[in-house]
């Protein structure tokens, strides 16, 4: 089954650090345990200084983060993290002259749950030569190789800073099968950020949108796709003058004249708009799901204008 | 297995809905027959785009209404239906898909009148349709 609903495999509590350049927080979030949450957010909006964060590799400076209901401390010798698979963004550059076989050796000894066999699977899934030094393979296939090493003691958390960047679409259909089968137990937790909307849609439960070192929100994917819509309408005036009625839709988010006497909505409280948009004399023309980055957009134009306001 | 559940991102109903409908109609219409395995919770939810949450859900309201059965380790089966459930179901569908219909005359602004004429007509012409058939096979 999928995971205890009280179960938090993470948990925020208004948690600040001052990492390299990038402040982050004040953030508050509850990752769920069995279940897969992607980390979505632009470019430098502190998703890779959160994993690092989670492992204790940036100083908590105010709040505090629980990983495995263990408490993120400074010292950072605590069990919990050999529960944890963990694969960085960017490739440690202290690996450069290790072969694969090496670095598994010594991540063997790290993790009292290795597991060889499981290692052994995942590079031939991958197709990988485990003797070859690291420095020497290509981005793609050394994206594989660390791959194989964070997920071969099955840890009860993985963390996947992009994991996907650099593979080509082959080897990133074999890792979405080899995360599926991950999850496949139902009591793993897989919190993993990505660019590429496509991985989100396939491999994700629930989404945390980031912004400028700030968690934008934490929303279940399906309930998030169901409730955001994009609305072509009719209005009464059948111009920009309907925007102001508009403005008062329950779950507005946003709006602008399309042109034709047409208005275009977005709101998030979909099936709840119904009768305002009906006693206000609006004719919904068409009602769409939204995309992923349109979503975001919202949110963070949303942020923006809170942020100036206060 | 792969089941065939179709999701319409164009369609207001929530996805759980859409598939709950979807996997009950499999059930109900014989597609899918007793002691069938279903796949995984993950292995659905991979394969549709959609949350493990939302499987979750459908798996736990029809197994609630006896249409399929998990065991522990073994996995999610379809479970045994009553011929009266499989009638009720033919009805339900038929609803359904005549409410589809009558959204669409409404969507081009026919009238409640002009709906029930059309569907007077076509059962008119369906009904002579068939008596015709039956003809046919007593000749």
């Amino acid at each position: 089954m999928t995971g205890n609903k009280d179960q938090r495999a993470i948990r925020l509590e208004g948690v600040r650090t001052q990492g390299a350049g990038h402040p982050l927080g004040p953030l508050d979030a509850e990752i769920p345990s069995g279940l897969v949450t992607a980390v979505v957010g632009p470019n430098g909006s502190g998703k890779s200084t959160l994993f690092r964060t989670l492992l204790g590799l940036e100083p908590i400076r105010e709040g505090a983060a629980f990983v495995l209901e263990s408490p993120v401390l400074p010292d950072s010798s605590e069990t919990y993290k050999a529960r944890i698979g963990f694969l960085a963004e960017n490739p440690h550059p202290g690996d450069d002259r290790l072969t694969t076989r090496e670095k598994a050796s010594f991540a063997s000894l790290w993790y009292p749950d290795w597991n060889e066999i499981r290692y052994r699977e995942l590079l031939s899934r991958f197709g990988i030569d485990d003797t070859v030094t690291l420095s020497k393979l290509s981005k793609g296939m050394r994206r594989k190789a660390e791959l194989a090493v964070a997920m071969a003691h099955e840890p009860e958390l993985l963390l996947l800073d992009e994991p996907s960047s650099g593979l080509d679409p082959f080897a990133w259909k074999i890792m979405l099968e080899e995360l599926q089968r991950y999850m496949e137990p139902g009591d793993r937790t897989l919190l993993l950020s990505s660019h590429v909307t496509e991985e989100v849609k396939r491999m994700a439960d629930c989404i945390l949108f980031m912004n400028g070192g700030r968690i934008l929100g934490l929303f279940e994917k399906d309930r998030l796709f169901d409730e955001w819509r994009s609305l072509l309408i009719r209005g009464p005036a059948g111009g920009e003058k309907d925007l102001e009625l508009l403005a008062k839709l329950p779950g507005w988010r946003q709006a602008s004249y399309a042109g034709s006497g047409l208005c275009r909505v977005e709101t998030d409280a979909m099936g709840k708009e119904d009768g305002y948009l009906q006693s206000c004399g609006f004719h919904v023309l068409e009602s769409r799901r939204m995309e992923l980055e349109d979503i975001l957009n919202c949110l963070i134009v949303k942020e923006d204008n809170n942020s100036e306001s206060a | 297995m792969r089941l065939p559940i179709r999701i319409d991102e164009q369609r207001p109903e929530p996805l759980y809905h859409q598939i709950e409908v979807q996997l009950r109609g499999l059930i109900l219409g014989g597609e899918l027959q007793e002691g069938t395995a279903l796949p995984s919770i993950r292995e659905l939810a991979v394969s549709l785009k959609c949350s493990a949450i939302t499987i979750r859900r459908v798996y736990q309201d029809l197994e609630h209404e006896g249409l399929i059965r998990t065991r522990q380790g073994a996995g999610t089966f379809v479970a045994r239906v009553e011929t009266a459930e499989l009638d009720r179901h033919r009805v339900t569908r038929v609803m359904e898909e005549l409410e589809k219909a009558v959204e669409a005359g409404l969507a081009l602004h026919c009238t409640i009148e002009e709906i029930e004429d059309a569907f007077r007509q076509i059962m008119r012409t369906k009904s002579s349709e068939q008596r015709g058939d039956s003809e046919d096979d007593r000749e």
